[in-house]
């Protein structure tokens, strides 16, 4: 196909540091993108760990008030400004111009300053560990008057605000060349219903990137005014204005960090059972409803200030128990009369789906006002949120690197090892947040860095980090799968698990422009699939010409 | 609550199901049909009706719990004041307060069986006053007063500030005894300074 090739001139190909560093290869910034995401997710990891170490017994001394508090404040930041959300849109950086044909991103250069962007916040983020006074340690969400200069002074939480600017202005530059992409450069043929699940997921993800990352960025600069004497969040409204604001952002970027992990998922399953993904439109149109929804939702963190309106946030937040039905509808429908093969990213996706579940009818509990007049601020609430990012969209996440892996390196991950760190954090995931949900009805707040000694209370918390650590055993596992299989390769080829979409039909790595063979015809969203099936009908009807004459 | 475990239990055995029937099957024998509107329809439906029978039975609650029960007219009424890192709770028709926290820790005292309002307002930052076992909590946010109207059967319950509010949260404890209105009225009309009943 002559689009693949039309300007190899203009793409030289610089290897090393300086290359990783200045390339506007979208696979190569994706990666980049993905490997510093990840290692926050190990050092936000780190942060949980110490975390729980504190709270195994009930009145522990291992970290100091001060120090606790820094940690969970860190924890969150780390995971959703600088790991789920940022390994989100590398996925889409990486599979998106891949999956839908095209042989570049749009906005290359703008994309590699936004990719820098958010790479200067996470350190700018990260440094404030090291200023008097600690880090950010006003929570993740930093609810003013408590994040103000009086209540939580310090040039650290000055860092944490303005590393969350530069962490979101970045992934939101990132986000619209993804959307510019989908836009703009989608192969002859590609009409936006034959787009693959996964760059459905990550169009609906990186849309409402750009529409709710300026609320953060401009509340994170109101914030900073706020901090250095303009007293703008003051008073019942000032607190109220706060929150409405942050949620703004904060409720579509839990969706964000949700839907390209789902859309991961929904491929490794639809392609280990053989089958294509059933109920294609009504998922179509369950993304958008989700994310009109989500957009809409914003207010159910805030039933308890009485500052807002309860019914209409219980309506919308309910509402979306009917996109999430349906994906559970698709994704039983996929695996009836599939071919399943249950290898590792297919445990991963069904494990993403199960687990998922609690966190999604957990959900549809602290959706109701009046359930969380109780469940708001303590450990339900933990527990639930948990459910969907941790044992929902990391699954999802580590579905997508078994299901990829050999795209992107050329090499098979080890399966052994991959159903090791399956069950590993399977059972070190519900061992952790499963007893919170008892925790947190029983009366445990969340944010608090001792409890009283309350019968029960020690043996669920033990077991919380006894959890904890087994997960981060898995965890390691998996990085040591990493290890081996590039240094021990094990070749993939092109398409070894019999794909479904356009990614399969390059090269494993595919080529710095993607595609040197022509496209395949472009008929449905899994096009390969359309290909294997139009050679097996030609095949029986050879073998019925064969046994008629 | 039985509700959800009966549709993830559901859904496990139904994927579980799924994959032990459709499990290493020659991919050539994989179903082509992917589409079904006249099901896919029906459901959503039945979503959408799921959803509608949660909502009223929510809003029908929260009506009683918001709304019916500040209507009442209170046994007695309390100030809640949260500030880093105590409670004061004043009772403005016996003109006398006890503090617990950081520093105090006298309980707060309530008539068991009566409507008692709280009036829940803040000095610094937004805290919560949340007691579990009555499966109620309310921001306390600074510049308003917020007022709701909660009964208590007789005992002891703990209480706990429940929104994040600096380096000794962890410590905005108290205790909230709920005893005889007799009793109750006995310990108000002393000032608090008799023995806690």
């Amino acid at each position: 196909m002559s689009v693949a090739t039309r300007h190899p001139a203009r793409f030289p190909v610089i290897g090393g540091w300086l290359g990783t560093l200045t390339s506007t290869d979208h696979k190569r910034m994706g990666l980049t993108l993905g490997v510093c995401s990840l290692f926050f997710f190990l050092l936000g990891g780190v942060f949980a760990l110490l975390m729980r170490t504190q709270l195994a017994q009930s009145n522990m001394h291992f970290v100091s008030d001060n120090s606790y508090n820094e940690l969970f404040t860190m924890h969150g930041s780390t995971m959703i400004y600088l790991f789920v959300t940022p390994m989100a849109i590398a996925m889409s950086l990486y599979l998106v111009p891949l999956q839908i044909g095209a042989t570049r991103i749009s906005a290359p250069r703008l994309c590699l300053a936004g990719m820098w962007t958010w790479i200067c916040g996470g350190l700018v983020m990260q440094q404030g560990w090291f200023a008097s006074g600690g880090a950010g340690r006003a929570g993740w969400s930093s609810y003013a008057p408590q994040s103000n200069g009086i209540n939580t002074p310090g040039v650290g939480m000055d860092l944490w605000v303005i590393g969350v600017i530069l962490a979101a202005t970045g992934m939101l530059v990132m986000g619209g060349c993804v959307v510019a992409t989908i836009a703009r450069r989608r192969a002859p043929g590609m009409s936006l219903l034959r787009m693959p699940l996964y760059t459905w997921t990550a169009l609906v993800s990186v849309l409402m990137v750009v529409g709710s990352f300026p609320m953060l960025v401009l509340v994170m600069v109101l914030l900073y005014i706020d901090r250095h004497g303009g007293r703008i969040f003051t008073g019942f409204e000032g607190s109220i204005d706060y929150q409405d604001l942050f949620w703004f952002f904060g409720h579509p970027v839990v969706y964000v960090m949700f839907f390209p992990y789902l859309g991961a998922a929904a491929e490794a399953i639809a392609v280990s059972a053989h089958k294509r993904w059933f109920g294609y439109l009504a998922f179509v149109a369950s993304m958008m409803m989700f994310a009109a929804l989500s957009m809409s939702v914003w207010s159910h963190h805030m039933y308890v200030t009485g500052g807002v309106t309860n019914q209409y946030f219980a309506f919308t937040s309910t509402l979306l128990l009917v996109p999430a039905g349906i994906e559970y509808f698709d994704m039983i429908g996929t695996l009836i009369g599939g071919a399943i093969v249950l290898r590792t990213s297919m445990l991963f996706g069904l494990t993403f789906f199960i687990q998922f579940l609690i966190g999604g009818l957990s959900g549809i509990f602290v959706a109701s006002p009046v359930l969380d007049y109780h469940a708001y601020g303590t450990y339900i609430v933990v527990a639930h949120f948990h459910y969907t990012l941790f044992a929902g969209s990391i699954f999802g996440f580590f579905a997508g690197v078994y299901h990829w892996f050999p795209k992107v390196t050329g090499a098979l991950l080890r399966e052994g090892l991959g159903k090791l760190h399956l069950a590993l954090m399977a059972v070190g995931t519900n061992l952790t947040f499963f007893p919170m949900f008892f925790l947190g009805n029983d009366g445990m707040p969340r944010r608090v860095s001792r409890y009283p000694t309350h019968p029960g209370w020690g043996t669920l918390n033990e077991l919380e980090t006894i959890g904890a650590g087994i997960i981060a055993i898995g965890v390691l596992v998996f990085l040591f799968n990493v290890w081996t299989s590039l240094r021990r390769r094990v070749p993939a080829g092109d398409d070894p698990w019999l794909g479904h979409t356009l990614e399969w039909a390059t090269t494993s790595p595919p080529p710095p422009l993607n595609f040197e063979a022509p496209l395949p015809p472009i008929r449905s969203y899994a096009p390969l699939l359309d290909l294997r099936e139009e050679e097996l009908d030609r095949a029986r009807e050879r073998a019925e010409v064969t046994v008629g004459g | 609550m039985p509700i959800a475990i009966g549709v993830f239990v559901v859904i496990l055995l139904v994927v579980l199901g799924a994959v032990l029937v459709y499990r290493r099957r020659p991919p050539e024998r994989a179903a082509r049909w992917h589409e079904n509107d006249r099901v896919e329809g029906t459901y959503a439906v039945l979503l959408a009706s799921t959803a509608a029978f949660l909502l009223y039975l929510t809003f029908t609650a929260e009506h009683r719990v918001d709304t019916l029960a500040n209507r009442e007219r209170p046994a007695v009424i309390i100030d809640v004041t949260g500030s880093k890192w105590e409670w004061t709770f004043t009772y403005p028709g016996y003109g006398f307060s006890v503090r617990s926290g950081t520093v105090g820790r006298q309980p707060l005292v309530v008539p068991a069986g009566e409507a008692v309002r709280f009036q829940v307002t803040s000095t610094d930052v937004i805290h919560s006053f949340w007691i579990p076992a009555l499966r109620y909590k309310h921001d306390a946010i600074p510049g308003s007063v917020q007022i709701t109207t909660l009964s208590f059967s007789r005992g002891v319950f703990a209480g706990q500030c429940a929104e994040f509010c600096g380096l000794r949260h962890s410590d905005m404890v108290f205790t909230a005894r709920a005893v005889s209105p007799a009793a109750f009225a006995a310990w108000a009309r002393g000032r608090g300074s008799g023995p806690t009943p």
